[in-house]
């Protein structure tokens, strides 16, 4: 029985999911049957691009969809695609990105410290040593990202700015799908990249390259995807929504274990279609670094649930909207105030409040 | 007609997807037409090399693919110059077509186009990507000029206020500057207002 009899106006719901370790809460919420026990019939469609993710919300197609944290205010704002009035009333991961360097590259840093690799988290004034040293030959390190309107992208400009890098013109920085970072590394595409869980773990398996750095070390406690839906949407269907979060909150807390992180491991095979070995340390707090250095204890390294980690907080799409001035997407002539109207817009605690205070499945 | 696209200038179309059957009837769809085509299939690696190396003027992609991301990123954040970007949906998805159009995207070819409307599709997305880019570059015209016209604006107040001008008056003089020293009216508004505001600082 639902709490209170609130009335459903859909049950059955398209929810679009990326492919990656956070998309975890969407899957297990299924898997244990989280959603049927809110009257939803969901269905998880994994979408190949955020692109495609974005145009299918914006369209209808998708009821609902993990979006990596900038992008509802993208779309707000009208930057990224149609103009569209997305929302947000739930984190639904922090953290979990971080950066892999090529083992090439790894190696050079380590002959600029006598053979030795410096201290991880690497810090960047390493690379800005490097890099001043290529430039006198004329070459330039390249990096990639996997969309603009990620957090992947502003923390790799503020790791590199932190050693006075200019992104846009000490390195160049383009835009891969995280199923190809590895293989980029290999062919030398790329010499580095920032990407979330599980792609860094995969390059340091496969030897290509090594994790130097997690988001945790550079935005302690960053909000990475987000449950959005437009606008439209939640307005047609109020307490569907609460219900799709009411679950999928229920599916956070169950996460918080340890034992069941192994388990969601085994699940997300299937998604990800990657093996264990490559899943599963993230899940568990373990940064893999490099096949020469022993790997990290970060337990925050996929967060889904701690507190009130789940509310959205106007502070952090303060910070992005920010990241986005900063990295010129967004026109830096926006003032605090229009940016504050904006997030009243996008980032509806006011829902998130309202979920929990629903109580619990009777 | 053969003869035709002798003398056309040839368009070099990139198509990107996995479906080589569907590719394939693509590109013998455009044969004898001015369009010359590229296939990538599994490729998706060194796409920007790829795309660095063909220079294509218009660019085919399956919706589903991953490398939609790097393709949109060309007009985002790259030095690359933006492309008409093509389609390519199993199903008809209206809506779906409706709202990515309005993203620029320039034209959708679906599971159930015939092969004869292949150059057809081709023709309305460059059209509609002139068209488009064309918008684009008159808003930032006519931000332009918006932009412009309140320097303009701001020389004539301050004209009229300190040398007693009425507003035609000031407005002929700033254009009289603009001709006799062959500059845009708003550079000549700008310095105008940097020196009145020097001379209004020195006599306060």
């Amino acid at each position: 029985m639902l709490p209170k009899n609130i009335k459903l106006e859909q049950t059955e719901l398209n929810v679009g999911i990326v492919a990656l370790t956070d998309c975890a809460p969407l899957v297990m919420a299924k898997h244990l049957g989280y959603f049927d026990q809110w009257g939803l019939d969901v269905n998880l469609h994994i979408q190949h691009s955020w692109a495609t993710v974005r145009d299918r919300l914006h369209a209808g197609l998708l009821d609902a969809a993990q979006m990596l944290a900038p992008m509802p205010l993208a779309s707000t704002l009208g930057l990224n695609g149609s103009k569209c009035e997305v929302i947000t009333a739930f984190n639904l991961s922090m953290n979990g990105n971080g950066i892999t360097i090529s083992t090439a590259l790894l190696n050079k840093i380590a002959a600029l410290n006598n053979g030795v690799i410096p201290e991880l988290p690497l810090n960047s004034n390493w690379l800005a040593k490097f890099i001043a040293e290529e430039k006198k030959q004329g070459k330039k390190l390249k990096f990639a990202a996997v969309y603009p309107f990620s957090c992947h992208y502003y923390q790799l400009r503020d790791w590199l700015f932190e050693a006075d890098i200019d992104a846009d013109n000490d390195v160049d920085i383009i835009i891969i799908p995280p199923t190809n970072m590895t293989d980029a590394l290999e062919n030398n595409d790329i010499d580095g990249f920032c990407v979330g869980t599980p792609w860094n773990a995969k390059a340091v398996r496969a030897g290509t390259g090594a994790t130097v750095i997690t988001s945790c070390d550079i935005w302690d406690e960053a909000p990475e995807k987000v449950l959005a839906v437009t606008s439209k949407w939640q307005q047609q269907n109020p307490n569907t929504f609460l219900a799709l979060l009411a679950a999928t909150r229920q599916a956070c807390e169950w996460l918080k274990s340890s034992a069941n992180r192994f388990e969601t491991a085994i699940v997300l095979q299937d998604y990800l279609n990657e093996s264990i070995e490559v899943i599963a340390p993230s899940l568990i707090g373990s940064c893999l670094t490099s096949q020469k250095t022993p790997a990290r204890d970060i337990p925050a390294y996929n967060r889904f649930i701690s507190n009130d980690a789940n509310m959205p907080k106007k502070l952090q799409g303060m910070t992005i909207l920010k990241k986005m001035q900063q990295a010129g997407q967004l026109d830096s002539s926006y003032t605090n105030e229009d940016l504050n109207k904006v997030l009243n817009k996008v980032y509806r605690q006011d829902i998130y409040t309202q979920m929990t205070q629903l109580g619990d499945i009777a | 007609m053969a003869k035709n696209s002798q003398t056309a200038p040839l368009l070099t179309v990139l198509i990107i997807d996995d479906d080589m059957e569907r590719a394939e009837a693509f590109r013998a769809a455009l044969k004898d037409t001015p369009y010359s085509v590229k296939h990538l299939a599994h490729t998706s690696v060194s796409l920007l090399k790829e795309v660095e190396k063909t220079e294509p003027d218009i660019i085919l992609i399956d919706i589903e693919s991953p490398n939609r991301d790097t393709i949109e990123s060309l007009s985002t954040i790259s030095a690359f110059n933006p492309k008409p970007v093509v389609m390519f949906s199993e199903h008809e998805e209206p809506d779906l077509m409706r709202d990515s159009i309005k993203a620029g995207v320039s034209a959708y070819v679906s599971g159930d186009t015939t092969p004869e409307r292949a150059k057809f599709i081709l023709d309305v997305a460059v059209a509609r990507f002139n068209e488009f880019q064309g918008l684009k570059a008159e808003l930032s015209d006519a931000k332009q000029k918006l932009e412009s016209r309140k320097w303009v604006d701001q020389a004539k107040a301050l004209l009229i206020e300190k040398q007693g001008m009425t507003e035609q008056q000031a407005y002929a003089a700033i254009r009289k500057m603009a001709m006799d020293n062959g500059q845009k009216m708003e550079d000549v508004a700008k310095n105008l207002i940097s020196m009145m505001q020097l001379m209004g600082g020195g006599q306060s």
